[in-house]
Formats: structure tokens, C-alpha cells, sequence
């Protein structure tokens, strides 16, 4: 299985102030078009491979964001977008925000910036892929579970 | 343009004052509450902004005015919620948002024939997390209840006790859309309390952060009200037209999204810096940007799907206290820089953009027409400033009191209520963004339209929850 040339990515706005979701939605304008790496947002998270995050997180998202994230098939990777996702952005500590929504959601790729720029993000989103690759080809692949017929 | 304050404490009569402030001169903003007292905030044509404040009892009743005026509804289940206000003939009693992590039921109607779904909180594209309920019978949608909240990070809390002048770059954060309008209030409202009056030159430097931001957040919106009527090509063009204004912020101000552009006393130093390429930029964009335009307006069946798409008629918009452009679609004439105007706007005049018909069209064409005139306000603005350098930031340090400062950003009236103690600190801060008001006015937009216009007609408001969130 090859996640070089294709990749499913959700978002998940977890308590961001909307301006790392104006670069996330730059990825997808004329300028970085990321189809053309066989990148697409997708609109369910079962249809995702990457799930991208931001904010830092809040009471009323923990749930939800959990359910989202548990919906993503294996292998995922969760790339924490902004300075919020990592728990460094401005609300970090305040009663209602949490520690970050990478953090939670247990990122492996952290994009920073108030917002990152979406060339910060687009190499961050390689940088899953390529995680993302190596991840699957250490699992058993589907031919090889038919093959020793488990799966009858 | 100082805060004018009346203090009331006759229970009755206070809210016989605020239905008869509503109903005249003022223009209704708002409301909020801190530990002891209620303020109701209005505008008003040339005298600004108009604090009615009421001193709370032990028992913290009040009586609400909602019932009547609906533009306050948020506001009061805001203050009960929040605040512990108990509010007597309240309309809609429930917390406006999820208490301990669980958003209270909905609102739905019931009939015969009528269902009911949830979207939300997590929605399928790239945007922020709200829940919408519907009602409908069929595709017709009979009652929709927006229930926002999922990004209530707790900002005004968080700010208070800390340094006026340390909290300025999380005020600019509290909301990506709109960081240059509200960092302008807040700058303002400091500059008033410590007797500041900034220079020219940085009046039209902050006009030019202020139009910058209407022009990409409302190219923004026409790009994703082409993609709610189903046009892709309308929506491509869009999102490219946005990159290219976002990469002018860039070139004017340091930041994308103007972030900390405008700062109390002045403007960011950094700023305004290679005016060549920045006239330069501007001109491109703005011939890019009226050929766009001119396409979108063309395309009969766009055109077409937006008319009678999402209407919002004159007196629903005034019972809610529609502001921006979704006010000026739907017959209204306010405009915060010519009804109370400051800075620049004092000296610049502006056609206010008007439509009448109260629908996706009408709010569409407001924006195209406040495109045209942001860009002439630029033109103006960068001509007059030359190739000077901008003058140093000025001190500022604010005395104790309270103030309101309202900017016309780019969905609407943005305000910033402050009261500063006498350590120099944040005692209360309270922000009330154009889409904090406008929301209520999406839901009713809604009723009678088709569920599968949702997107357009939502996205002709094209609201922000962060600021409505906080
Ligand atoms: S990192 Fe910055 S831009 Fe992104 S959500 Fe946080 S405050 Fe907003």
C-alpha cells in the first residue's frame, strides 16, 4: 500500500481563532493546488488517512474531536497545525482551552506558526506521508492476510 | 468620540429605558454583564456609542428585554449562563452553550410530516465546529437552531487581570477573519483612556489595514457563495483572487491575516514599508478584482440560484440586530464609518453600499459594491501618505474607567467594551463581533428556504465562530 501519491486529509478545528483554517483552505487554491501530489480533503473522516487539527482544543470539542478522530481508519497520522495545536498558542492555560489539540489527539507531526504558511503545512503533510508509508508497509499487507487465508 | 454612560438602578425603569433606546435614536449592539451590573450598548448617529448600565441587586434578577427585542437574546441566556444574571421573561431560556461539555437539547419544531437532523459540531469541510439542528418537512426547512459555543476558549476571562498593552497580540487572536477590526477597537479603546490621539498618517495606515481586510474576507465570501450556488469555476477564481490579496497583507503589514498590525498608540513598525509594491499590488488586484466580479454578476444562473435564496426582510433584520452588510442587504443604512465615524473615515467620505432584497444576491452585491469602494479608499489612502515613513509609535498608557469602541469590520459593527482599574490592568473586557450578532439572523434566513441551499445561504453571511465564540 502507497500513501506517496495519494492521501486522504480531514481537518478538525478544535477551538482555533479560523486563521490556520484560512491557510489550510489555501492548500487547496490555484496557487498549491495539492491534488496534484494525489492530495485531497476529504469530507468524512472514514475517507481520511491524515487528519490535520488546530486549536487548543476546548470543553466542548474534547468529545467530538475524540469520536472524529477514532473514526479515521489505521494506519492515520495526526498532524498538529499552529501554534494553539501545540499548546503554545495564546489560550494555552485559560479555563475552558485545553493543551493543545495536537497534543490531545497525540500528533506525530507538529506544523508551527500563528498560523504556519501553507508551504509550512503542505511539508508537513509530506512528512505524514511519508510517515504514513512507512507505517504500512511494516503492517501486514491485505494480499498477504487473503493470501494465507485468514480472511475466508 | 467618547463612551457616554447613564447609570440606572430602578429595576422597571431600566428596562423601560433600554425598549425606548432600542426603539429611537440607538442603534442596539448589545449587552453584558460584569460582577455587579448590567450594560446595554447602542450607537448612535454622530454621538457614538451609548452605554446603558443598571446596578445589579444581591440577588443578581433582572428583567429581560429579549421578548421584545430579539437582537438581545444571545446576550441575556449569555449573561445567565455566564454571569449567574436570573433573568425574569426570559424567551429562550437555555445556556447558549455547552455546560461542562454538554450542548443542551435543541430546539425543534413538531407537526405532522416534520423530521429532524443534526449537522454538527464537526462539519465536512474546512471550517470551524458549530451544530445545526433542522426541522423540515421534506426539503423545506421549517426551523433551524444554530447552537455555537465548540470554540469557547474562555478569552475574556483569560484577559482580565493582565496588562492592557501585554493583551493587544491575544485580542488580535481571539478571531483569524476579523484580527485587524478588532485589534483596531482595542487600540482605540486604549488610545480614549489615556488621552492619545494618533497622527494622521496613522489614521490612513490603519485604513488601509481595515480595507485590506474587507477586500479578502469579501472575496473570500463571493468565492464560497459561487461554490454554495454550485459554480466550481466562480469558486477557483475566488480562492485564487483571495491568495493574491492575502499575499498583498503580506507585502502591507508583515502577516497574511494583518495579525498585530494595528497596535495601541500606532501601528506595528514593520508596516507599510515598500509602498511602490503595495500601490502596485493594490492596482493589480483591484482590476483582477473588478473582472471577477463582473463575471459572477454575469453568470445568469448563478445570479440566478442567489435571488430569493436566504431572504432576511427589513424588520426581522432590525429585531435582530443584523449589522454589515447583512444589515445593509436588507433595506438597512448603518455603516459604522459613516454613522460614527473615526480615524480616516472621519475625513473620507463613503458610499454606503445598500440593496434591498434581503437574500444571498443582496448580500453578494453589497460586497461587490464595498469591494469597489475599499479599493478607491486605498488608492486614497496610499496617495496620501506618499512615500513618508510613518511616525513612532506613541505611548500609551490608560487611566482607570470604561469605554466602548465600535469598528466597522468586514461582516459589521466589531466592539470592544473595556473598563481598566487603577493598577493599570483589565478588569472586564467583552467583545461583541458582527458575527455574534448575525447568527441569529443565518437561522432565520433559513425558514422556507430548501435544506440544500443551506451552504449558500450560509455562506452568502459566511459568519466567523471564533469571535462569536470566544
Ligand atoms: S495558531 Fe494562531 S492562527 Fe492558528 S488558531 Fe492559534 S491563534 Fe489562530
Amino acid at each position: 500500500m502507497s500513501f506517496r501519491k495519494s492521501l486522504g486529509i480531514r481537518h478538525l478545528v478544535c477551538g482555533s481563532c479560523n486563521g490556520c483554517e484560512h491557510e489550510v483552505n489555501a492548500l487547496s487554491n490555484a496557487y498549491y493546488d495539492i491534488t496534484q501530489e494525489g492530495w485531497d480533503i476529504v469530507a468524512s473522516p472514514r475517507h481520511a488517512d491524515v487528519i490535520t487539527v488546530t486549536g487548543p482544543m476546548t470543553q466542548a470539542m474534547r468529545e467530538a474531536a475524540e469520536a472524529t478522530l477514532e473514526a479515521v481508519p489505521q494506519p492515520r497520522i495526526v498532524v498538529g497545525i499552529g501554534d494553539c495545536a501545540t499548546g503554545e498558542g495564546p489560550w494555552s492555560g485559560s479555563a475552558c482551552a485545553g493543551n493543545g489539540a495536537g497534543i490531545e489527539l497525540r500528533a506525530e507531526v507538529i506544523v508551527r506558526g500563528c498560523p504556519p504558511t501553507p508551504t509550512e503545512i503542505r511539508a508537513g503533510l509530506a512528512w505524514a506521508a511519508s510517515l504514513l508509508h512507512s507505517k504500512a508497509s511494516t503492517a501486514p499487507s491485505i494480499g498477504s492476510v487473503a493470501e494465507s487465508g485468514t480472511n475466508r | 468620540m467618547t463612551t457616554s454612560i447613564q447609570v440606572l438602578t430602578a429595576g422597571e425603569s431600566f428596562r423601560e429605558r433600554v425598549l425606548a433606546e432600542a426603539a429611537g435614536p440607538g442603534v442596539p449592539l448589545g449587552a453584558y454583564a460584569d460582577a455587579d451590573s448590567l450594560h446595554y450598548l447602542f450607537l448612535r448617529e454622530e454621538g457614538g456609542p451609548f452605554v446603558l448600565t443598571h446596578r445589579l441587586g444581591e440577588s443578581l434578577d433582572a428583567s429581560a428585554v429579549s421578548g421584545i427585542w430579539p437582537v438581545f437574546s444571545w446576550d441575556e441566556r449569555e449573561m445567565a449562563q455566564d454571569r449567574g444574571v436570573c433573568f425574569e421573561e426570559l424567551p429562550d431560556a437555555r445556556p447558549l452553550w455547552a455546560e461542562r461539555g454538554v450542548m443542551p437539547e435543541a430546539m425543534v419544531a413538531y407537526g405532522e410530516g416534520l423530521m429532524h437532523f443534526v449537522v454538527g459540531p464537526v462539519h465536512a469541510g474546512v471550517i470551524e465546529p458549530g451544530r445545526f439542528t433542522f426541522s423540515s418537512g421534506g426539503e423545506t426547512v421549517v426551523h433551524l437552531d444554530a447552537q455555537l459555543g465548540y470554540a469557547h476558549r474562555g478569552v475574556e476571562r483569560a484577559l482580565e487581570g493582565r496588562s492592557t498593552l501585554a493583551n493587544a497580540p491575544f485580542v488580535a487572536r481571539i478571531c483569524g477573519s476579523c484580527s485587524a477590526a478588532r485589534s483596531f477597537a482595542y487600540a482605540r479603546a486604549l488610545e480614549i483612556l489615556s488621552g492619545v490621539e494618533v497622527s494622521e498618517p496613522i489614521d490612513l495606515a490603519r485604513l488601509v489595514f481595515a480595507e485590506l481586510e474587507r477586500i479578502y474576507n469579501h472575496v473570500g465570501d463571493l468565492a464560497a457563495s459561487s461554490s454554495g450556488a454550485g459554480w466550481a469555476v466562480g469558486f477557483a477564481r475566488g480562492m485564487a483572487l483571495k491568495e493574491e490579496a492575502m499575499r498583498l497583507n503580506q507585502i502591507a503589514s508583515g502577516h497574511r491575516l494583518l495579525f498585530d498590525a494595528i497596535i495601541p498608540g500606532g501601528v506595528s513598525p514593520a508596516t507599510l514599508t515598500a509602498r511602490l509594491a503595495i500601490r502596485a499590488g493594490v492596482a493589480a488586484l483591484e482590476e483582477r478584482t473588478e473582472r471577477y466580479v463582473r463575471d459572477v454578476f454575469g453568470n445568469a444562473s448563478l445570479v440566478s440560484r442567489w435571488h430569493g435564496a436566504g431572504v432576511v426582510s427589513h424588520d426581522t433584520s432590525r429585531a435582530f440586530g443584523a449589522t454589515g452588510p447583512a444589515h445593509r442587504a436588507s433595506h438597512g443604512t448603518v455603516d459604522v464609518r459613516t454613522f460614527a465615524p473615526y480615524g480616516a473615515y472621519c475625513s473620507l467620505p463613503i458610499r454606503v453600499a445598500r440593496a434591498s432584497s434581503g437574500d444571498a444576491f443582496a448580500r453578494c452585491q453589497v460586497k461587490s459594491a464595498e469591494l469597489t469602494e475599499s479599493f478607491r479608499l486605498l488608492r486614497e489612502a496610499l496617495a496620501a501618505l506618499g512615500d513618508a515613513a510613518l511616525p513612532t509609535v506613541q505611548p500609551v498608557s490608560p487611566a482607570a474607567g470604561s469605554v466602548m469602541t465600535v469598528i466597522e469590520g468586514p461582516r459589521g459593527a466589531e466592539l470592544v467594551a473595556l473598563r481598566v482599574g487603577r493598577d493599570g490592568t483589565v478588569e472586564r473586557l467583552h467583545i461583541i463581533s458582527a458575527s455574534y450578532r448575525n447568527w441569529p439572523l443565518v437561522v432565520r434566513a433559513m425558514e422556507g428556504n430548501i435544506v440544500p441551499d443551506f451552504p449558500l445561504v450560509n455562506k452568502s453571511f459566511n459568519l466567523c465562530y471564533a469571535c462569536a465564540d470566544r
